[in-house]
This record gives C-alpha cells, structure tokens and sequence, in this order.
C-alpha cells in the first residue's frame, strides 16, 4: 500500500486526527438515517473492532456525520450503541460551519435527492501511524477482513508484531 | 471464497440491475435517473485548442440532440481520446495521447456547465511514462492505463493519481498497456495492450506489427501486481467483464487478429484465455460496449464501417446477432443507462482516420437486441462552427 497523501487534519468533538499519532485510524465518512447501505457497512466495522480487539491491534476507528443538521451528539450515541460500537471508536460532529473544510479536505460532498436521502462519496481512509492516507475504501466493497489484514500490514512495518500488544 | 460471495452480494444492492450503466467502474457512483448531459471529447481537424463538447442528450428536452457549449482547454495537439468519471462522479478525467497532459473538468458542482479545474501537464517527468489511453476509478484515485516509456517507446505501464490530481504511483506493465476493466469481487484488474505512442501518432504504414502486444495482464489490484500474462491475437483493446456479481469471465476485441477473445478465471483463481470468434473480414474492430443484463456485446467495425450486436447468452458460443452498416469507421460507442440508445462516434486517432465525415450518431437498440439507426439524429463534426473536428470518447451524466 502505497502512501496515497498526507491525512489532513481535523479536530472534532475534540478529537484531534494528530493527536492519534502512532496508531492506525480508519475514518468513515457517514449518516445515521441512511437506510441502504451505511447500516451495513457499520455492522462490518462493528466486526473489525471485534477481531481488531481480539488482535490486540490498536486502531482507532472515526464515524463521522455528514448531516450535523440531523445527528446530534444523542443521535450519534444511539446508534453507536445499536451497533454495538465499543471505546476505540468515536462518533463525531460538528457545526455544519466547522465541519465543511473537513468534509473539502476529504473530498466529501453532500447532496440532497429527491427522496430526502442524502447522496455522498461513500469512501474510507485508512491513515497510518505517521498520519498517511495508505487505503481509500469504496463503502460498496468494504470487506472487514481485507481491512483487518491493512490494518495488521501498517502495524507489522512500523516494527512491531501484530498481536504483540 | 466466502469473503468474495459477500463482497459480491455488498456489490450487487449497487450493481445487479438490468437498468444499469455499463462499461464504467465498479466504483463509480451509479446514475439513478436518465442521461441528462453527454461529455464528447472532441479535437479539432485542424489548428486549434482541444475541447469538452456538452451535448443535451435529455430526451424530453427541446434541445436534444444539440452541442450547448465547448470548453477548449487551451492548448492544441493533444489528440483528445479517451475519458473516466472519478469514483464519486464528480469529476472527469480527461486524457490526451499526443502530449500526455490529463486535463481534469468538474462536472459535479453544475453538471451541464463542466469546469476545467485543473491541467496535469508534466506527466511523463512526473511519472516516466507517456501515451495515456483510459482514466479508470478507483476509490478516492484514478488510474490511467500508458503505452510507453518516456519517449514514446518501450513498455508503459498504470499511472495513480488521487482524484484532485496528486500523483501517487507508476506500475510497469512488460506490453503497451491500452484500458483497465476491475472486477473487485475477485480483487482482480485486467489490463488489455496495443502500441507505443510514437507508433500511434504515426500513419499507419509506418505500424511495425513486430511492436504490437498480443497480452492482457492479470493483477493482484490490492498488492498492484501482475499475476498472470494471457497472450492471444495481436492487440487486444477494449476488454469488458460479465456484470453480473462473481461473474468469472468476459470479453477483448482483439484489433490486428479481427477477433472476439474471451477470458475466464478458473475456480483455481488461474485465468484462460481463448479466442471467441472471428470478426467479418475487414471489421478491424474498435470498441466494445456491453448489455447490463450480459445478454449482448456491441462491437464498432472501424474498417467495416458497421456496429455489430453479439448474442453471449451462452457465454463460450457467442454469435453474430445483428448489424447495423454504413457507419463509416466507426468507433467508439456509449450505451444508455436503459440500454436503449447507442451514440457513436467515428474517429479513432488523427494519425489514422481515412474519412473526414466526423458525426454523432444514434442506434436504437430493441428489447430484442435488434438494432436500428436513427435517421434523424446526426451531428456533424465536419461541419462544426469553429472548424472540422474529431468527436472521440463519450460520457452520459
């Protein structure tokens, strides 16, 4: 995996992307009311924590809301818990002025269809420890295994065996 | 196995559909609604700047059939060819065989007014190869298929970008590497070969066929390696795998042989490579567009002047459907979403076109997959205001 790009940075809901140097992040670009795909693509990164868990392997995993209007802080709690989210993985928002040169720096967009859903970039970046985009997943095509397997490769080659931890 | 049957079913919820655009990447976020707007990208005849046509191409519009503007992007000698949405539909890229610039529009913030965004123009120091031929999606990234080496000669390779135009990577292919087909259920990219550029640019007498590549590689896309080199009839172009989620095989037309190749993974993961059918003598095909049910292939006769509709019902015994002729050189094509217009467009490269009579046309494809040219839809590149010009590869948004 190639280094794509610097990650850019952000901060929200005080969680600052640099800050979270040295360890794999896997961010997620998202919204809770949306019905076709992202339920599915939650419950996929519900099992990647779990077996990145059981690895001990420790990345940290960022949903964040494209729809800041909708997914307050509760909301966002919800369904965090619905999906079984556990400590590790962080639920963000942002006032929708704060949150639009994040969502720019990624590339996101949102557009509102006719029938209320919103349409998006349905991506995933894969960050390493030094902060380099090395994966962007296709939320169509998102495969759990495949990114328990980069997420092992980032940590093996900063020197240190997968379940060392 | 069963990680690839999931990914298939995540990949059919967006793909296995019957009304479905056909012919783009997987990643690429699908159309839901009908064509609106067609991107041609088009060169001039003579002097001057390559451009953007915009064509409404909305049927219910009162300006169907009509080119509303040309964005020129401000430099002549291109040779605009071919063209690929990013994954998120947002932008396109668009690449030019002579001088190896990447001229990125945005077509997303208004999409019947596209912008120029960006020019790439130093791609062969940036990445050591030239000769670009198709930008393909992949998530967050594009790749673009080159022909050779930084002089024009030599094996090309797949240039990475990410969608804003950053390059990432270059990967060597050992042919002149033409256009990408994905099939991510498999995590497998086919990459088809033709020419070097210094020979594409060049008239056609002067094609030295001991430099054409006979081979379509097999890649590992998650590690970007080269698994496997089917060899087969010379200069294989287009290739198209079946849509259908898991679907193990597809299709190359293979230009100096005249034939129709297939291809299929084997449950082993080994690829076989066979030659599918002769084409009618003389076809020399150019494109090859597909149904999104994997009913029909289209092929484009450059030198047969003629689009031919194949049956591939049965997949290993393919067979001449249909065809409409007195399309001189024919080339590319363009399926709509509902599978019942093919646009074409007849020129293929400067250097090589034998006819000035530069035009869009229009087939109607039936629910038989007959096919049935529209007399009155026509627009005539030969006669374009700002001087003749060569309409090329197309896009529908």
């Amino acid at each position: 995996m190639p280094a794509i790009r610097m990650a850019p940075d952000f901060a929200l809901d005080g969680v600052r992307l640099s800050g979270l140097r040295g360890r794999p992040v896997l961010i997620a670009f998202i919204y809770t009311s949306c019905t076709r795909a992202c339920p599915l693509l939650s419950a996929r990164m519900a099992r990647l924590q779990k077996k990145l868990t059981a690895a001990r392997l420790p990345a940290v995993l960022l949903s964040i809301t494209v729809d800041p209007e909708h997914d307050d802080a509760k909301t966002l709690a919800r369904f965090a818990e619905a999906i079984g989210a556990r400590p590790g993985w962080h639920f963000l928002r942002d006032e929708p002025a704060q949150l639009a040169p994040v969502l720019a720096a990624y590339d996101e967009w949102t557009h509102v269809l006719p029938s209320g859903e919103l349409d998006h970039p349905a991506r995933l970046h894969l960050i390493d420890g030094a902060g380099r985009v090395r994966e962007i997943y296709s939320l169509a095509f998102f495969d759990e295994e495949q990114a328990f397997l980069d997420i092992a490769a980032l940590e093996k080659k900063q020197g240190q065996t997968p379940f060392s931890r | 196995m069963k990680r690839a049957l999931l990914a298939g079913l995540i990949a059919g919820i967006f793909s296995a559909s019957l009304n479905a655009e056909t012919c783009l990447s997987p990643y690429i976020k699908q159309k839901t609604g009908p064509e609106k707007v067609m991107y041609l990208w088009t060169l001039p005849a003579g002097a001057g700047s390559d451009y953007l046509s915009v064509i409404d191409v909305n049927l219910a519009s009162a300006t169907y059939g009509k080119v509303l503007k040309r964005i020129e992007v401000g430099s002549s000698g291109n040779e605009a060819h071919h063209m690929g949405f990013t994954d998120d539909r947002g932008r396109v890229w668009a690449a030019s065989l002579n001088t190896s610039r990447f001229f990125i529009f945005d077509v997303r913030t208004d999409p019947l007014n596209p912008r120029l965004e960006r020019t790439i123009e130093n791609v062969p120091k940036l990445t050591g190869l030239t000769g670009p031929h198709t930008p393909y999606a992949i998530p967050g990234r594009m790749l673009i298929t080159m022909a050779s080496g930084p002089e024009g000669t030599g094996p090309g390779g797949v240039v990475e970008f990410t969608n804003e135009g950053e390059y990432v990577a270059s990967h060597q292919t050992p042919n002149h590497a033409y256009e990408i087909v994905v099939k991510p259920e498999f995590n497998r990219m086919l990459v088809s070969s033709w020419v070097p550029q210094k020979m594409f640019m060049s008239p056609m007498s002067q094609w030295d066929p001991k430099q054409f590549s006979n081979s379509v590689t097999v890649w590992d896309l998650k590690a970007r390696k080269i698994v496997q080199e089917l060899k087969g009839d010379p200069v294989p172009l287009a290739t198209r795998w079946a849509l259908k989620p898991n679907a193990s095989y597809g299709y190359s037309i293979n230009h100096a042989g005249n034939s129709i190749w297939m291809f299929r993974r084997g449950k082993d993961g080994v690829f076989s490579y066979g030659k599918a059918a002769d084409l009618s003598p003389g076809c020399l095909p150019g494109d090859l567009r597909q149904s999104a049910d994997d009913r029909y292939l289209y092929v484009s006769c450059i030198g047969g002047g003629e689009v031919q509709a194949w049956d591939i019902s049965r997949p290993d015994k393919i067979r001449l459907h249909d065809t409409v002729q007195g399309l001189v050189q024919a080339n590319m094509m363009h399926l709509t979403l509902d599978g019942k217009r093919l646009y074409v467009t007849n020129s293929a490269i400067s250097s090589i076109d034998f006819s000035p009579r530069y035009a869009l046309r229009l087939i109607h494809v039936g629910p038989d997959g007959k096919m049935k040219q529209d007399p009155f839809f026509a627009i005539d590149f030969s006669q374009a205001p700002n001087g003749p010009a060569r309409p090329h590869d197309m896009l529908l948004n």
